[in-house]
């Protein structure tokens, strides 16, 4: 409850900055970068496994939202519009570039030192981000906006340009390719 | 210690275990963050204006006069009637001879004639 509260003004605040920025106020589009920047770089670096594509997309996505502003009109959540933003240019990008492992990327190594447990749990997560990296680019943003940003399949829905029971399709289809790249990882492994 | 197949529930949770953003992953997320917002501190390009605000821009143009503007406007006019009604103007006139001699004066003829000087002893 307190979160949709939140979430209801943290909404309207998005809605009354934009007013503003329609307006041409520099300001008020700095204060929504301010907000929106950290979770939007977080989202483009898991889509893209890359820290610097992931910063280049989101300055063009925010520039957009400054050029663009006069024309938006609150259908949707300002945040829901500018995730849709980020994942457009995100899957513009991949499809320009090749995909790079995200093991060759070595972002996700845990310099903890090795407890066994711990060094099996990571190097099961490991595992599990790199099939994720390989999955295609609607299968793999769907899981994300899911897991990862905590979005309803409403809500990927409308970021997707797409129908819910898509997302639920995409979403199936996504980790059941999953289990089967981690197949005996997975099967295999002891679960306590 | 028994090999077991992950159940469904299993698997559900390390994917929201291994994709959910940690402390580390938030702080270099902010720091990407600040130097996107550093990039973004220069000037930023011009807007796209949408044609259905042009009506709106015209109308924000203020093509009446504001209300006090008209009222100094009437009281200069009611100002200037009363003055030609009383005939303060008049006495002004009178009272300055010399501007008078001028207003008289034929200059048309002076200035216009070739040799003015003509005829003159």
């Amino acid at each position: 409850m307190a979160d949709s509260d939140d979430a209801n003004d943290g909404a309207r605040a998005d809605e009354a900055l934009m007013a503003r920025v329609a307006r041409g106020d520099e300001a008020a589009f700095r204060q929504l970068s301010r907000r929106h920047a950290p979770a939007m770089v977080g989202l483009a670096r898991r889509v893209l496994g890359n820290a610097a594509d992931a910063e280049d997309v989101v300055q063009e996505a925010m520039l957009r939202v400054w050029t663009h502003a006069p024309r938006w009109q609150p259908l949707a959540a300002f945040r829901t519009w500018l995730t849709r933003v980020v994942v457009n240019l995100c899957l513009d990008r991949k499809r320009r570039k090749p995909w790079v492992d995200l093991n060759a990327a070595g972002e996700i190594i845990d310099p903890t030192p090795g407890v066994p447990e711990i060094a099996e749990k990571n190097e099961r997560e490991q595992a599990l981000t790199a099939a994720i990296g390989e999955l295609p680019d609607r299968q793999r943003t769907a899981i994300l906006l899911t897991y990862s940003e905590g979005m309803s399949n409403a809500e990927v829905a409308e970021v997707l340009d797409t129908s819910v029971s898509a997302v639920e399709t995409l979403l199936i289809r996504g980790k059941k390719s999953l289990r089967a790249k981690l197949g005996a990882m997975i099967d295999g492994d002891e679960v306590r | 210690m028994t090999k077991n197949k992950m159940t469904e529930t299993e698997f559900e949770q390390l994917l929201a275990i291994t994709l959910k953003p940690g402390a580390t992953a938030e702080r270099d997320d902010q720091a990407g963050a600040n130097r996107v917002l550093k990039r973004l501190a220069g000037p930023l390009p011009r807007q796209q204006m949408a044609w259905w605000r042009l009506p709106t821009v015209l109308l924000d143009w203020e093509f009446a006069p504001a209300w006090p503007r008209v009222a100094v406007l009437a009281t200069c006019a009611a100002l200037g009637f009363a003055i030609g009604l009383i005939g303060l103007d008049q006495q002004v006139d009178t009272a300055d001879a010399a501007l008078a001699f001028v207003s008289r004066a034929d200059f048309g003829g002076v200035v216009l004639d070739g040799d003015p000087t003509q005829g003159v002893r």
